[in-house]
């Protein structure tokens, strides 16, 4: 079942530039899924409009099975988010900015406690919000997200401006709350190794339009092969792989030679070495998900 | 909206805590009275002869709102608007806001609502600080009598009524302008030249066509004078009608905003 549902959406600013150009999406129920792209592929305004932060020009968006439009308030109860930059008062502390949103959202007093204690906030007490490191807020801001239990969590970029420990931190956090509570999860970012480490679920969005939707897995089975070598003399080498018709390059230092089973293999070592050449390194390798993702987007 | 108005409404008095928006009302209830004690305590020889008088109150009330209709008044007004929309934009938290499970109108109400309370204590405060303004000369000269004849609090009630309604034009006005502008000196400017224009238009005998100008015709309106042309009907009528039409104004265009965060 699918938990948000986005169709055919085309959005354009005033000036007629097209940002959006018929966006579909289908977020399964209980995933993570990572919204990847490059900067300025469409990914914030996506999120948006899924938030109504945006007035929609085209296209339908369904979450829990309910059209946006018409059930807006009674989608957002169940939803969770933080849209680009932390949306805190500075001049309030973290428990004060909960208690706002625990009177509106009409939620326990004692979960704000829970929140802090979950995102490693609750010893931050008189401290305020302004006085924050960045981390600190990313944090409180998903506190802030998660306060009313949501059954969605919308969150763009949430590593921006965290450090090494901040991001790795974020993730156990996520996927803790995915596993734990079966939270779906909506995770922006154009950190492709940030998502390979965290998702489910991948939508792929270079400059308004979606490139690639599916399980991680069937990403990584778009990986392409190949046959690394290296030997004393790879000018020699080439010469005679061309003679047995292989159409070998050289890349990174390497001869790169197009996927080919393991007798293939051998067959090309022994020759190699029958010829008087030194073989240094011969191994099949595949595309890392970072080159499916740019051979997608240069496509 | 209105079970969630309640709610809504302590949210957002909530976030003025620790905010100007305090030493704002403070500070613009009791800077005449403190200026009136200190006149009076400097030139403490004349206040037996002046506490004496029948008409003690009357003329403290009126000495002390002239400072507050022409000046305090409308600027607290544009300020205390301008400062609890600034909340958001400055914390960048429209969007939270605008992702919460609420009507627009309610959140537009509440604001609204925090101005509004904002103002009342203001002119609460301002009524303390005109009696304080009577009573700490009078504990701290020798041989000042207590003034007879004290201002009913029906009256100072009537009073502050009257004003409320007439700054509640330039609320509304200021507040359509202020949730509109991320920039926070938009709306502080078109209020700084409303007020100069208002102040500009007060011999015009059809200045109570300008929304801005209430609290000052209804303090000159009072002089014996007859300084200005106050419509017969009273300014309350004017006022009640700009503020409603900005206010509706204000929440069209809150509700359509094309970027809502």
């Amino acid at each position: 079942m699918h938990c948000l549902e986005v169709n055919d959406l085309v959005h354009r600013y005033r000036n007629g530039d097209v940002v959006l150009d018929g966006v579909t999406l289908r977020i399964p129920a209980g995933s993570i899924y990572g919204f990847l792209g490059p900067n300025g592929a469409g990914k914030t305004t996506t999120l948006r409009l899924i938030l109504g932060l945006i007035a929609l020009q085209h296209g339908a968006i369904s979450i829990f099975g309910l059209q946006l439009a018409a059930h807006r308030i009674d989608i957002l109860r169940r939803v969770g988010s933080l849209i680009e930059s932390p949306s805190l008062y500075d001049h309030l502390t973290a428990t004060e900015n909960l208690a706002l949103l625990q009177a509106v959202h009409r939620v326990d007093e004692a979960k704000i406690g829970d929140v802090l204690d979950l995102v490693g906030l609750a010893g931050t007490h008189r401290k305020k919000v302004g006085e924050f490191s960045l981390g600190m807020k990313q944090r409180l801001a998903i506190a802030v997200a998660l306060l009313h239990e949501p059954e969605l969590l919308i969150l763009d970029e949430p590593t921006n401006g965290l450090d090494p420990n901040g991001i790795v931190e974020m993730r156990a956090l996520l996927t803790r709350l995915n596993r734990e509570r079966g939270l779906t999860i909506v995770i922006s970012s154009h950190l492709l190794a940030e998502i390979e480490r965290l998702a489910t679920h991948v939508g792929i969005i270079h400059r308004g339009r979606v490139l690639f939707e599916g399980t991680l897995d069937e990403l990584q089975r778009r990986r392409r092969t190949h046959v690394a070598l290296a030997t004393n003399d790879d000018e020699r080498a080439i010469a005679l792989l061309a003679r047995q018709s292989i159409a070998a390059t050289i890349a990174d230092g390497r001869i790169v030679m197009p996927a080919m089973p393991n007798t293939a293999i051998a067959q090309v070592n022994r020759r190699l070495v029958d010829a008087g050449l030194d073989v240094h390194e011969l191994h099949t390798a595949g595309d890392d998900l970072e080159a499916i993702f740019m051979n997608l987007v240069s496509n | 909206m209105t079970l969630d108005f309640p709610m809504v409404l302590r949210c957002e008095w909530l976030k003025r805590r620790r905010s100007f928006a305090g030493w704002l009302v403070l500070g613009g209830a009791l800077f005449t009275p403190a200026i009136i004690i200190a006149v009076r305590l400097v030139q403490h020889a004349k206040l037996p002869a002046l506490y004496a008088n029948p008409a003690f109150w009357p003329s403290l009330w009126r000495s002390a709102w002239e400072s507050m209709a022409m000046l305090l008044l409308p600027i607290a007004a544009i300020l205390a608007t301008s400062l609890v929309a600034q909340i958001e934009f400055r914390n960048n938290a429209w969007k939270q806001v605008r992702t919460l499970p609420l009507h627009p109108a309610t959140i537009y109400a509440a604001k609204l609502a925090v101005i509004l309370v904002l103002i009342g204590q203001l002119l609460a405060l301002f009524s303390v600080g005109i009696w304080l303004a009577a009573a700490v000369p009078w504990l701290f000269v020798a041989g000042v009598p207590w003034p007879s004849d004290m201002l009913s609090p029906s009256f100072v009630f009537a009073q502050n009524a009257r004003y409320f309604v007439d700054c509640l034009p330039i609320v509304a006005a200021q507040y359509a302008i202020a949730l509109h502008s991320r920039n926070y000196l938009v709306p502080l400017g078109a209020g700084f030249v409303a007020w100069i224009g208002a102040l500009g238009l007060l011999q015009w005998k059809y200045a109570f066509v300008f929304p801005y100008t209430y609290t000052m015709l209804d303090y000159l309106g009072g002089e014996p004078a007859g300084k200005v042309t106050v419509p017969a009907i009273g300014t309350a009528p004017y006022a009640l009608g700009y503020a409603a039409l900005f206010a509706v104004a204000g929440y069209v265009l809150f509700a359509t905003k094309r970027q809502k965060g």
